[in-house]
């Protein structure tokens, strides 16, 4: 059985009890002596007296006394031992793997202090009181949860790792920290072991799936210390999204960025939040939202083009109290004309009778700086040695059928913001369209429609409408339009559970145009021939303009297309076009960094860091050898190549937090205490001390009545 | 030795003449318009003149008188006496008691001296034969009665010396006096009764059945009575007690209580016994307890 204090320093109290001591002995100095004549009828009345009840002044002072002691007791936070202690301050040796959560949200803010410095201290605080035959070891708790400090006994090497630590801006992983921690605990012969795990409890670090292997075979003694538990503002919001998309169907150039901001509060909503957009490194626009408790508002902003600059900006919210999800990055490179892939599935050697004869001279008349739309013919056969992402927009005129793989190929460019338009014609495979194209056609072809000789032909049914294509043709080009004549097309049927438009029908009423979102991409259907064979809209003035707006409306800017919107630790896919070429990438902190890569690929794993990483690309490899330890520089010849974002992944912004119970369930096995402060939790523990404030205050409060009721007698 | 005994002496006759000063002032006061005794006898001592008138004793003229004023006057003699009182005065530790708070009143033991000057001296002016015994534990001092006026400084002369010491034991002393008493007179006891004897009441029964009339004077200081002390004290005794340490607030009530059931027993038994008991506080004028004397005397002298 141990007795110990928590704060031995407040035991000094005890020498308080010199006051009422002191009192005593002045007031009995004080005492008076008189000579009497009748003492013994003083003696007599002394028995007789009522008043016999008068308390001893000694009793009195001893219960002062007893009062002051126990008071002072009390705040010295006794702690009474029982069992077989595993109290750190005691000379038996215990090894310690803390678990430190440095995610962001332990950037929280509360009195001018981060829950992460409040960890840090405690941690330092708990190594500061173990004995000399104890060991500790460090492991962050952020993904991927890392070893920081190996088993050492010397306690100054927590400090000074730690001492100028930040949280980092990644999410929080408990259960790899766990196993991580197990692991090292395996490798010491301490019989006393402990983990404890220092964090703001946010539920999204506690993942069953990293606790399934651990669940059956951990009985250790686990310290949750919760360094949340303190009055703390709250996150109030985040930018959730950005999305940029350069809009090519107006004259103007214009760069459209849309801001998703989420509202964090599950109760209470956000009014006037200001939020502002930064363009390479200056404030462009200001929007205040009013958004309710738990949801989400999306804000466009637009932004004109100067020149064809790459584009780095962020959108940022008024500050609270977590820094970190309150701004998102992008950036985007625009484009200054519209890639387009024709695949002729109909080439001919007689040019005019190619497939794609007509359509690119109506996308390109004369040079693409007219048009801003350049357009690639490509055969069936070459089609995939086109890299999809360098493109827009990919035509297919009147195909057949695809390269092997290729459906999920266009699926996955439509879904990233590619645009498609299919073209119809008399090598159309139904049956291929029908069972391989369902990811991105959203109807099946039915049969083809012919005219019958000497009949009127089809002819599109033209009605003014608002549809962004078509709300520019007036009167006179609208009328132009229904001359054209039509005498074959497919017929369609819709498949189920698809959502799709149709801007343009025949006069039939049958679909001639069909329009669906895929992802952030778009497909068109276009039901008849993309050349003369099926109509003659080729030949028509209105063809040009007709076809070159489908075009530019559906075509996104090519930055959008590439993956380079990253969350913290995601890795970066890069393909370089020559194993020649030599890739540099500069982090957001200025860092000059040469991956390796592996046959003309990149992947970069270093994504610790949200901000805009920029991509360098040198043709020549440098035949000047760097110094040994001296920081990569960038080659004269390097070539910008674009740019990626990482930003945070806002999983780790809900301050929902993990119940007591659902750990629990997480180890039923083990032994877990729950607690604010580490240092009272080791005394507490199960088969432990048991704290004897209260009893101590308890029985300080007594002795004060009852020396309060005695005088108040007198 | 003989410088102290003459200090002593100065200061003893100091006291004497502050007694006789006061029981003087006190008694021609009292007696101012009360009466003397009419009585004149045949004893040796010369009372008054009387002018000549035929049928006295021409052996009474005085003849120088007649030289000197040319008158006829006849002297005439006192008539002595029968009364014999005699006084007891309790000398014990607990008459020595002084208040702190004396302020104009006089100590019990001054008190008590100067009733019993002033008794004697009344006595002594009425041609009654007066004697002080002096006891505490025992008899101290005795004085046996005379009616001479000169006895009168012996007696002041004893006063003055007594110191009050010793524990009372008013029992012994009174069974010593007893021997000494004359089969009639009077007996004047002059006590403060602050004794744990429990056979007072039997001497005094005593002394009633020798035939003699019996004055008891209680005597105590106003603080007795009151007990006003306040604070913390520790009480030492006068006598032979222990000191104890009270606070004088707890007991006051019951020590009141006490002290009048004290005077009461004894005004009861006194009653019973046909003794005449008279209480005087020190803070009670000391003319009160003479004219109660006096008025005693007046019916003892229609007897």
């Amino acid at each position: 059985m141990n007795f110990n204090f928590l704060s031995p320093l407040y035991l000094l109290g005890i020498l308080g009890i010199a006051a009422p001591v002191l009192i005593h002995l002045m007031a009995r100095r004080q005492k008076k002596y008189q000579s009497f004549s009748a003492i013994f009828l003083l003696l007599q009345s002394k028995n007789r007296s009522i008043k016999q009840s008068k308390p001893n002044k000694r009793f009195l002072l001893f219960i002062r006394c007893l009062g002051i002691i126990l008071l002072s007791l009390a705040i010295a936070s006794p702690i009474l031992s029982l069992g077989d202690s595993t109290n750190l301050s005691n000379d038996s040796s215990t090894a310690i793997v803390f678990i430190l959560d440095d995610s962001y949200s332990m950037a929280t803010q509360t009195n001018q202090n981060s829950y992460y410095n409040r960890a840090v201290k405690l941690l330092l605080g708990v190594i500061h009181s173990l004995s000399a035959k104890s060991t500790y070891s460090i492991v962050l708790a952020s993904s991927p949860s890392r070893v920081l400090l190996s088993w050492t006994a010397n306690p100054d090497k927590a400090k000074n790792i730690l001492k100028s630590s930040l949280p980092t801006s990644r999410t929080t992983d408990i259960g790899n920290a766990i196993k991580k921690s197990l692991v090292l605990l395996e490798e010491v012969q301490q019989i006393n072991k402990l983990i404890y795990i220092l964090t703001d409890r946010d539920k999204n670090g506690w993942d069953e799936t990293a606790f399934s292997s651990i669940k059956e075979i951990t009985s250790n003694t686990f310290n949750i210390v919760d360094v949340s538990k303190v009055p703390r503002e709250i996150n109030k919001a985040a930018i959730k999204h950005t999305e940029i998309q350069q809009e090519f169907l107006n004259s103007s150039r214009v760069i459209k960025v849309k801001v998703i901001t989420a509202n964090l509060s599950q109760s209470k909503p956000i009014n006037d939040l200001k939020v502002t957009l930064w363009i390479n490194g200056k404030k462009q626009t200001e929007r205040t939202l009013d958004i309710p408790s738990n949801s989400s508002i999306e804000k466009e902003f637009s932004i004109s083009l100067q020149n064809n600059n790459s584009i780095n900006g962020e959108a940022r919210i008024e500050n609270d109290s977590l820094l970190n999800d309150n701004i998102r990055f992008f950036s985007y490179q625009p484009d200054p004309t519209i890639k387009t892939l024709l695949v002729d599935g109909d080439p001919n050697t007689i040019e005019h009778q190619s497939e794609t004869f007509y359509l690119e001279r109506a996308l390109n008349p004369f040079t693409s700086s007219l048009s801003n739309i350049q357009p690639t013919v490509s055969t069936l056969t070459e089609f995939s040695r086109h890299n999809l992402f360098d493109y827009s927009v990919i035509i297919l005129c009147n195909i057949n059928n695809l390269p092997l793989g290729y459906e999920q190929e266009l699926e996955k460019f439509v879904l990233r913001g590619g645009a498609i338009f299919i073209s119809l014609g008399n090598r159309v495979d139904a049956k291929f369209y029908n069972e391989k194209l369902g990811n991105i056609l959203p109807v099946f072809l039915k049969s083809v429609y012919q005219v019958v000789t000497n009949n009127e032909p089809f002819r599109l049914l033209i009605k003014p409408s608002k549809h962004p294509v078509l709300k520019i043709f007036k009167k006179q080009i609208l009328e132009e339009m229904k001359s054209a004549e039509f005498h074959s097309f497919y017929s369609v049927v819709a498949r189920e559970n698809t959502k799709f438009t149709t801007p343009i029908v025949f006069n039939n009423e049958f679909p001639a145009m069909i329009e669906s979102n895929i992802g952030k991409g778009k497909v068109v259907l276009y039901a008849s021939s993309i050349d003369r064979d099926w109509n003659n809209f080729p030949i028509q003035p209105t063809f040009l303009p007709w076809i070159q707006r489908w075009v530019k409306y559906s075509a996104r800017g090519l930055d959008s297309l590439t993956h380079k919107d990253l969350l913290v630790g995601q890795p970066f896919n890069w393909k370089l076009f020559s194993t020649n070429n030599k890739a540099y990438i500069v982090t957001p902190e200025g860092k000059i960094i040469i991956p390796p890569s592996v046959d003309g690929e990149i992947i970069f794993k270093d994504t610790y860091t949200p901000g805009i990483y920029q991509l360098f690309r040198s043709t020549r490899v440098s035949n000047i050898k760097s110094k040994p330890f001296s920081p990569p520089r960038l080659p004269s010849n390097a070539e910008p190549a674009g740019a990626f974002t990482v930003n945070v992944d806002l999983t780790e912004s809900s301050s929902i937090k993990i119940t007591d119970e659902a750990i629990n369930n997480l180890m039923p096995k083990a032994n877990i205490i729950f607690s604010s402060d580490p240092q009272k939790s080791i005394l507490e523990s199960r088969n432990e001390g048991i704290s004897l404030f209260r009893y101590c205050m308890m029985l300080a409060g007594a002795m004060l009545l009852l020396e309060g009721w005695l005088v108040r007698k007198e | 030795m003989k410088k102290k005994a003459l200090e002593l002496n100065l200061e003893t006759l100091s006291r004497i003449a502050s007694l006789n000063i006061r029981a003087t002032k006190l008694v021609e006061g009292l007696l101012s318009g009360h009466h003397r005794s009419k009585h004149t006898g045949s004893s040796i001592e010369f009372a008054d003149y009387k002018d000549y008138s035929p049928g006295d004793e021409i052996k009474h003229i005085d003849w120088k008188m007649l030289a000197k004023t040319d008158k006829h006057q006849i002297k005439q003699f006192e008539q002595s006496s029968n009364l014999k009182a005699t006084i007891l005065l309790d000398a014990s530790g607990s008459m020595g008691y002084e208040s702190p708070n004396l302020k104009n009143n006089m100590s019990k033991m001054d008190y008590a001296r100067t009733l019993v000057a002033s008794l004697s001296y009344l006595l002594l002016k009425q041609f009654d034969a007066v004697g002080i015994s002096i006891f505490n534990k025992t008899l101290i001092r005795h004085v046996p009665p005379r009616s001479k006026p000169s006895h009168f400084k012996h007696i002041l002369h004893e006063l003055a010396v007594v110191s009050p010491n010793g524990i009372t034991k008013l029992e012994d002393a009174i069974e010593c006096m007893v021997e000494r008493l004359p089969s009639r007179g009077i007996i004047i006891l002059v006590s403060d009764f602050l004794t744990k004897e429990t056979g007072i009441e039997k001497k005094l029964k005593l002394l009633v059945s020798r035939g003699l009339e019996v004055i008891l004077f209680h005597v105590l200081d106003s603080d007795e009575v009151s007990f006003p002390f306040k604070g913390d004290v520790v009480f030492e005794s006068l006598e032979d007690d222990s000191s104890i340490e009270l606070d004088p607030e707890d007991i006051r009530e019951t020590y009141q209580r006490s002290i009048q059931d004290l005077i009461e027993y004894y005004r009861s038994h006194c009653t019973k016994l046909g003794i005449d008991y008279k209480f005087l506080q020190t803070s009670t004028p000391l003319e009160q307890g003479l004219l109660y004397y006096l008025l005693q005397r007046k019916n003892l002298g229609k007897h």
